[in-house]
């Protein structure tokens, strides 16, 4: 049975296409991809993130069992703030992304992929062994919209949230007389918040949100346009990006892993590792040299020999021209301006690596 | 669309100009189901293709889409306009969205599985 998030008949009547996604019945987009990855890149973008998981880890051991499945700090993690965490198995492989927030002292908030929550909650339940530690899985009370784009937080001080939390932190706070849960967090590159707030109370958010906008351009945005935000910036896709057979350091998420992290986690030492000697494949960023786009799935060819595969790829609506990103494997020659190529349809095609990530973000605070 | 437009399953549209002269396209459903098109790779003139051949791809922002030939038939000219603007395709005020232009003399039984567009939009409904 496909899910419904309690938004799913204001997506309806607003004309969005539906899709599944994740087991979920989402709205892809409302008018154009294009036209609403260019809204949240210029003005303000509401984004229905219901389908998201949210799971309390609470109780008096839940700092130190947290500690022991990612490979962050969370002993560093104090209430209110907010850290980009990977959950990795044994070998050092990812079973999901998440946000982990510290709501107080030994009680988090995780936000987990829609589609990994069963399995995320299964493996970190067989991992509690006897320590003190209730984990309550909350995915099916609360709905979740994120407000995105260079306006976002001046749109959220026009409606009297005051002092909106610094970036990656979280608050609790009133927004049209109701009670919720204020983020500055979000996956599309550009400064923002996410509100997570009780299923009743959805709907009378996200209606506000669109009938307050006065001077401001708020749009309803869908899943098409929050995949091209999020890969202008370079912000991965589980399923697409990241797997059990990918460690977070291939996956050039090293900037989000302490070096001096002492208490032992899942794969710390494969991890460790390879942040000490290197990886056998890398993410890289690339641009096409033509006009076709590499898709996920396609083979990557260096020298006409099969060097990796492209995990996402899109038209970049930002720049305008043609983005992916593709494990490749770890050759000393390719860098940062060397030709690869994509093989599309059956022809190879010119592809150049360049940095990531491919807009510049402006959500730091 | 011209209404007397025959379409295919996979949601071609195949128009006769003349005796043994056709042109193909997508059908408007396939266009909105779509959404942005920014690419339109087209084949060479005077290649030939087979009934249910693969002739074409156009690529959304989403998923790049094989596009079928609907009968059998050798191309004779391309619309060069959408392959250099392929979101012309998206515009509803642009009236040339036909992708290809080709000479067939496929037998009559290649037609027996294609849908009269009246039949097309009670199928799409």
């Amino acid at each position: 049975m496909t899910k419904q998030t309690f938004l799913h008949d204001c997506h309806v009547k607003l004309g969005a296409k539906m899709v599944d996604f994740a087991g979920w019945h989402m709205p892809v987009q409302y008018t154009s991809i294009i036209e609403e990855h260019k809204t949240v890149r210029e003005s303000i973008g509401l984004f229905d993130v219901s389908h998201m998981g949210e799971v309390i880890y609470k109780g008096k051991d839940a700092k130190a069992f947290l500690n022991k499945m990612v490979p962050q700090d969370i002993e560093k993690l104090t209430t209110g703030k907010a850290v980009y965490c990977q959950l990795p198995n044994k070998s050092g492989g990812l079973i999901d992304d998440l946000i982990v927030y510290c709501l107080e002292e030994n009680k988090y908030l995780i936000v987990h992929n829609a589609a990994r929550v069963d399995e995320d909650i299964n493996w970190m339940s067989l991992n509690v062994g006897d320590m003190d530690v209730e984990i309550i899985n909350e995915s099916h009370n609360y709905s979740m919209i994120a407000v995105q784009g260079p306006k976002a937080c001046d749109y959220m001080k026009s409606l009297g949230i005051e002092d909106l939390p610094k970036f990656f932190s979280i608050k609790e706070d009133k927004l049209f007389g109701i009670n919720l849960w204020i983020s500055r967090t979000g996956y599309t590159g550009e400064d923002g918040v996410e509100l997570i707030m009780k299923n009743k109370y959805a709907v009378a958010i996200w209606e506000n949100l669109l009938s307050h906008a006065g001077d401001f351009t708020v749009k309803p945005i869908g899943l098409g346009a929050r995949d091209t935000l999020r890969l202008e910036a370079c912000l991965p896709l589980y399923g697409n990006d990241l797997d059990e057979n990918t460690t977070p350091i291939e996956a050039g998420l090293s900037w989000s892993i302490p070096k001096d992290k002492s208490v032992d986690y899942n794969g710390k030492s494969i991890i460790e590792n390879q942040i000490k000697n290197g990886v056998p494949k890398k993410l890289i960023g690339l641009k096409m040299s033509d006009k076709n786009i590499a898709r996920h799935g396609y083979d990557v060819f260096y020298n006409n020999e099969k060097i990796g595969v492209v995990t996402s790829g899109s038209v970049s609506p930002s720049r305008g021209d043609n983005i992916a990103l593709a494990y490749i494997k770890n050759l000393d020659n390719l860098a940062v301006g060397s030709t690869i190529q994509i093989s599309i349809r059956d022809k190879l095609h010119d592809a150049e690596i360049i940095k990531r990530p491919f807009v510049q973000k402006r959500n730091k605070n | 669309m011209n209404d007397n437009s025959l379409c295919t399953k996979t949601h071609e549209y195949l128009l006769e100009l003349e005796n043994g002269k056709y042109e193909v396209g997508i059908t408007d459903y396939a266009i909105e189901q779509l959404g942005d098109i920014v690419f339109i790779e087209l084949p060479e003139v005077g290649t030939e293709f087979v009934k249910n051949e693969v002739f074409a791809t156009i690529e959304s922002v989403k998923a790049a889409s094989e596009i079928y030939m609907p009968i059998s038939g050798k191309i004779s000219e391309i619309n060069e306009e959408v392959v250099n603007s392929p979101e012309l395709l998206n515009d509803e005020a642009y009236e040339n969205k036909w992708l290809i232009k080709m000479d067939s003399s496929a037998d009559q039984i290649e037609f027996a599985d294609l849908m009269d567009y009246s039949d097309y939009k009670e199928e799409i409904e």
